[in-house]
């Protein structure tokens, strides 16, 4: 196994790990509140260490640039999502159709 | 079967989890559940387009986290408006 491939093999372990604990947190988690931080978890860890394996493994045009667009796509969108959600969850706690710890 | 489809496969392991809580608790809590699968599965679709060498799978993965993020947020929205 050259460099490159090390390489590869430990950036698709470290996403696939990330994404295993950030599942994990979302089970474990106590309230939407802190389970939306496992959400960031993905979207800004996993995703960018998923598309520079691809793109060291294809080069960067045309998969590695798709790859790289994805993962910014991921990067940028994710906390506007985790903000949205925050602010329905809290809309549900303030209108008492669900309690805030469980 | 080479090294992207068994990193495609161990990320299942990671859809188990999300899968529990939506069946499971609250509706704000599936819909972050919902978030984390959808992010989960568009990289798994960027694992799987290298795994069988199709470019134009890639696609498949950028059409795949524009609209998890648009459902996300129609979701949140009918969440805070009508629930």
């Amino acid at each position: 196994m050259n460099a490159l491939a090390v390489a590869i093999t430990a950036l698709v372990a470290l996403a696939i790990a990330a994404c295993v604990v950030a599942s994990l947190g979302v089970l474990l988690m106590r309230n939407a509140y802190a389970r939306l931080h496992y959400v960031g978890l993905v979207t800004a860890v996993a995703a960018p260490l998923c598309a520079i394996a691809v793109a060291l493994a294809e080069g960067l045009w045309p998969a590695g640039a798709k790859a790289l667009l994805v993962a910014a796509v991921m990067v940028v969108t994710g906390p506007v999502v985790t903000h949205a959600t925050a602010r329905a969850a809290r809309s549900q706690f303030e209108n008492g159709s669900t309690r805030a710890e469980s | 079967m080479n090294g992207w489809l068994l990193a495609a496969i161990a990320l299942l392991v990671a859809l188990v989890p999300c899968a529990i809580v939506l069946f499971r608790d609250r509706p704000v809590d599936r819909l972050v559940a919902l978030e984390s699968a959808g992010a989960i599965e568009t990289l798994q679709l960027l694992l799987l387009a290298e795994a069988f060498h199709r470019p134009v799978f890639f696609d498949l993965a950028l059409t795949l986290a524009l609209l998890s993020f648009t459902g996300g947020l129609v979701f949140a929205r009918f969440f805070e408006r009508w629930l």
